[in-house]
């Protein structure tokens, strides 16, 4: 008699499911060997993904059968994965700082290169489009609702970046305060965080409902295809 | 050692960064970029495997040891090395895998993230319960009143919540979070250009 994949795959995804919602009546053994298997399994998986889609095609396959100059390139990268796999070794983890400062440098000017041109520019630029009156009246929108949400949305985001600003001055008693300006515009960043936070957790929760509404349809699913 | 390790951090940086705003009137700092950004590809794919080596080696150590929990270190590490010589030998698109992500993986994600509407409803409460101000109670009405606004009602579909609950996910919400998203960037930025400048050596220089 021959299983199917399906059948095997149906069987596991109900037993995993069982296993991990039984948290729901406390934390317990049933759980935990689910979490472990599940993190073993997981970290198996990322394991070989990152050996056959990177260091496989990017590295050892040219290596084999790629030019000389591809394979004069990539002995950088091949001392350098050798000094990470030094880090296994408590003895010789030092010489793995090499190979982890070229990650992070390259790691740092691609955070900033995102930053500004993923999410400081979009962002400012949508805030200052949120007035923009010629692309509202090609959707319908009257100049005054687009000049009030407008400066809704700067208001929200000025206020925001306010309550973050903690720049204080010594008072005559020794005592650190901030500008009153400063203090009763962070306030209204405090609600507008409020708001955001709020919303944020309303989508969070919507997504969480929905995995758990989909959860427990797959494990009625199966128990009605046995019966 | 720790000025070699900073002088490539740095170097590294600046091809890098020249490769994305200065590449009009270098161009072959593109090459360049490409180039190291492929040479630190392979790096993280090479310091994924120490992770996951490191990951074994900590869990047998348990095991070893008959500490508490070994048992579920033991299955973990089962685990693993069974996924991982799976994935090696068939590679991951094999049907085995398949299985392994299909039966294991993403039942567990969505169960663990169904778990989150427990939790975070606990912790709502908890929140309420423990530290009644402004803030938690804006949060809480507004997340009370999106959910509700969003959801679909079995008793009665009221438009006028839908209009509100837009408006306030498309306005309010939106500058409150461009606010954090612009703070946030902001932070990324210093830290990116105090690991530029060598200020900050997160990879062991001090």
């Amino acid at each position: 008699m021959v299983i199917s994949a399906d059948l095997i795959t149906g069987i596991l995804s109900f037993l995993f499911t069982l296993l991990i919602l039984s948290y729901l009546i406390g934390d317990n053994p049933l759980f935990r060997i689910a979490i472990y298997i599940f993190v073993g399994a997981s970290s198996g998986y990322i394991a070989s993904v990152a050996w056959w889609q990177v260091i496989w095609p990017r590295l050892v396959s040219p290596l084999m059968f790629g030019s000389m100059l591809e394979k004069g390139l990539l002995l950088i990268p091949l001392i350098g994965s050798i000094l990470i796999f030094m880090k296994v070794s408590p003895r010789l983890a030092g010489m793995g700082r090499i190979a982890m400062a070229y990650i992070v440098g390259v790691g740092a000017a691609v955070t900033i290169a995102g930053a500004l041109s993923g999410t400081l520019m979009p962002q400012v630029m949508g805030t200052i489009n949120a007035f923009d009156l010629v692309a509202a009246a090609g959707r319908n929108i009257e100049a005054v609702e687009v000049v009030f949400n407008g400066a809704l949305i700067l208001a929200g985001t000025v206020f925001t970046l306010i309550y973050f600003h903690f720049g204080a001055r010594p008072q005559a008693d020794g005592s650190m305060k901030r500008f009153r300006l400063i203090e009763i515009l962070s306030w209204g960043g405090h609600i507008f965080i409020g708001i955001t936070l709020g919303a944020i957790f309303a989508g969070v929760y919507a997504a969480a409902l929905t995995a758990l509404i989909e959860r427990i349809a797959s494990l009625i699913n199966f128990i009605g295809n046995f019966l | 050692m720790r000025v070699f390790t900073a002088v490539i951090a740095i170097a590294a940086g600046i091809l890098i960064l020249g490769g994305y705003f200065l590449q009009g009137l270098f161009p072959a700092l593109a090459d360049v970029q490409t180039l190291l950004l492929n040479w630190a590809i392979i790096l993280v794919g090479a310091a994924t495997l120490v992770g996951i080596f490191n990951l074994i080696s900590v869990h047998t150590d348990k095991v070893r040891r008959r500490e508490k929990g070994s048992t579920y270190s033991a299955i973990l590490v089962i685990c693993l090395v069974v996924t991982l010589l799976l994935g090696m030998i068939l590679r991951p698109d094999h049907s085995a895998m398949e299985i392994v992500m299909n039966g294991i993986i993403l039942p567990s994600e969505a169960a663990l993230m169904g778990l989150l509407t427990i939790s975070l409803l606990y912790a709502a409460i908890r929140l309420l319960r423990r530290r009644t101000d402004l803030m938690s109670i804006i949060f809480l009405i507004t997340a009370a009143f999106l959910i509700f606004s969003f959801a679909t009602l079995p008793f009665a579909n009221i438009p006028a919540l839908g209009t509100v609950g837009r408006w306030v996910t498309q306005v309010l919400a939106l500058g409150g979070a461009r606010g954090i998203l612009i703070g946030v960037a902001l932070g990324t930025l210093t830290t990116g250009l105090r690991v530029l400048f060598g200020a900050d050596r997160p990879y062991g220089g001090n």
